[in-house]
């Protein structure tokens, strides 16, 4: 007896991943702007799906992710995409979850170098619901934008702040919850009173 | 739609790298993010930057418009726009407000462009450095260490020399007081409209394999003396012989057997815009 072959993901690895792409491309130059995922991530199986479809759209054999503590999660990613598995420090794209301690995640990556401002890490973290509002300003922002965000994001740019990155270097932040809400935070984009 | 290729022409692989340098770009507006640049059946120096940026972003819902010089139908926009639609199928356009992504060289549309449009350059020499300093590996430690005093010199013995400064295209403009940038060999004109701009604009150079971006409400400053302020060109007393327009980028048009010289607008599609403009 032969089984038919199925496939795991119904993610389209050359439309989805342009959708993904585009909407990320709108979250990082607009940050501030939540983009909405939700609808890709859907066609990925796994524990984490809106990690899955930022991983399919940016990630592949030449870059290296870590997934922290969670075996489950970077077995998925490294099996979708074949990035390979690399310590904190020296990681290209780092998946966390803002209900774990960021401390160490963000002390640790890498902030790229004056000359290499390009060789940081992108952390992308899983937030819960948004429960209050934070004010954020920078270049991508007409002047300032208040936007809606869970816990973990403030956290998070707050623990960045702190290591007092000499800009160009520097860390970039992704925010998205699991129902795909998406919101990044570059470098130079900073909360306001 | 030429079912041999990948949708739009590229593999994933090329993709996904262009779209991670474009990410980063936009991290860090006005630093040129190097990327593997690939081969294209155009010829490096022919858009092969810009090429690469708007098939790595292009999607099945997108409307495309490519100008050269402001001119919607030279060789090498005719060219790029046929490609680009043979591989993808998407619509395209010589509306500049109804385009969705533009490739453009050397010229940013007269309309002005807005929220959700993103404007995608060609550039031959992305380095503003290039001019003081031929080794690459300088000019990225002056990037890292800030130091432009040498484009600054440039400017001030081109004041003393010609009581004016005399670069008329790619004119250096500092992105959030960080990084010195090429604008691409746009003329001076168009300087301005990088600075706090709605829409997004990116910068691929495919022969030197650098990618960079301005992000929408980015500080761009065209780089000026205190005592001596930036200037565009001035059209003072011109107008385009075919639409009247006299706030446009015109170009000049001289013709040899009569000797005589006209000038119209650059952009093509703004001028028979404003000619077909109901009164």
């Amino acid at each position: 007896m032969t089984l038919p072959l199925t496939k795991k993901h119904a993610f389209d690895m050359v439309f989805d991943s342009q959708r993904v792409f585009r909407l990320l491309l709108e979250a990082m130059s607009r940050p501030g702007n939540i983009v909405d995922i939700g609808e890709y991530a859907g066609r990925l199986a796994g524990e984490e799906p809106a990690f899955l479809a930022v991983a399919a759209t940016l990630l592949d054999n030449e870059v290296s992710f870590n997934a922290g503590a969670d075996r489950v999660l970077a077995d998925e990613i490294a099996a979708l995409t074949l990035a390979r598995r690399e310590e904190l420090g020296a990681a290209d794209f780092v998946f966390t979850r803002g209900e774990d301690d960021m401390r160490p995640v963000i002390e640790k990556v890498k902030c790229g170098t004056p000359a290499d401002p390009h060789k940081s890490a992108t952390v992308v973290v899983l937030t819960g619901a948004p429960e209050g509002t934070l004010t954020l300003r920078g270049p991508g922002i007409d002047d300032r934008r208040t936007v809606l965000a869970a816990r973990a994001v403030g956290e998070a740019i707050e623990l960045r702040d702190a290591q007092n990155y000499e800009y160009p270097q520097g860390i970039d932040l992704i925010f998205i919850s699991r129902g795909g809400k998406l919101l990044a935070v570059p470098r130079l984009v900073k909360v306001v009173e | 739609m030429n079912k041999n290729y990948n949708f739009a022409f590229l593999d994933e692989g090329s993709k996904r790298e262009i779209r991670r340098a474009a990410l980063k770009a936009i991290a860090i507006p006005g630093y040129q993010t190097p990327f593997g640049s690939r081969e294209l059946p155009i010829g490096r120096g022919w858009g092969t930057g810009g090429l690469q940026l708007t098939l790595s972003l292009i999607g099945p819902s997108d409307v495309l418009k490519v100008i050269d010089q402001g001119s919607d139908e030279s060789v090498n926009a005719v060219n790029i726009k046929k490609f680009v639609a043979l591989c993808t199928d998407v619509k395209t356009t010589t509306d500049a407000r109804a385009a969705t992504l533009i490739q453009t060289r050397h010229r940013i549309p007269e309309f002005p462009l807005k929220n959700g449009q993103i404007l995608i350059f060609q550039v031959p020499i992305p380095e503003p450095l290039r001019v003081v300093e031929a080794r690459e590996e300088i000019t990225k430690k002056m990037h890292a260490e800030k130091d432009y005093a040498p484009m600054w010199l440039q400017l001030y013995e081109s004041l003393m020399k010609y009581r004016k400064i005399t670069v008329s295209t790619e004119y250096p403009c500092m992105v959030e007081g960080r990084y010195m940038m090429n604008p691409s060999p746009i003329p001076k004109f168009d300087n301005p409209r990088l600075h706090k701009a709605e829409c997004l604009y990116l910068f691929g150079a495919g022969r030197e394999k650098k990618i960079y971006a301005i992000p929408p409400h980015t500080e761009v400053v065209s780089l000026a003396f205190d005592d001596v302020p930036f200037e565009r060109e001035s059209f003072a007393g011109r107008k385009c012989r075919l639409c009247g327009s006299a706030n446009t980028y015109l170009d000049e048009i001289f013709d040899a057997q009569t000797g005589g010289k006209f000038y119209q607008c650059s952009d093509t599609s703004y001028c028979q815009e404003v000619r077909h403009a109901p009164e």
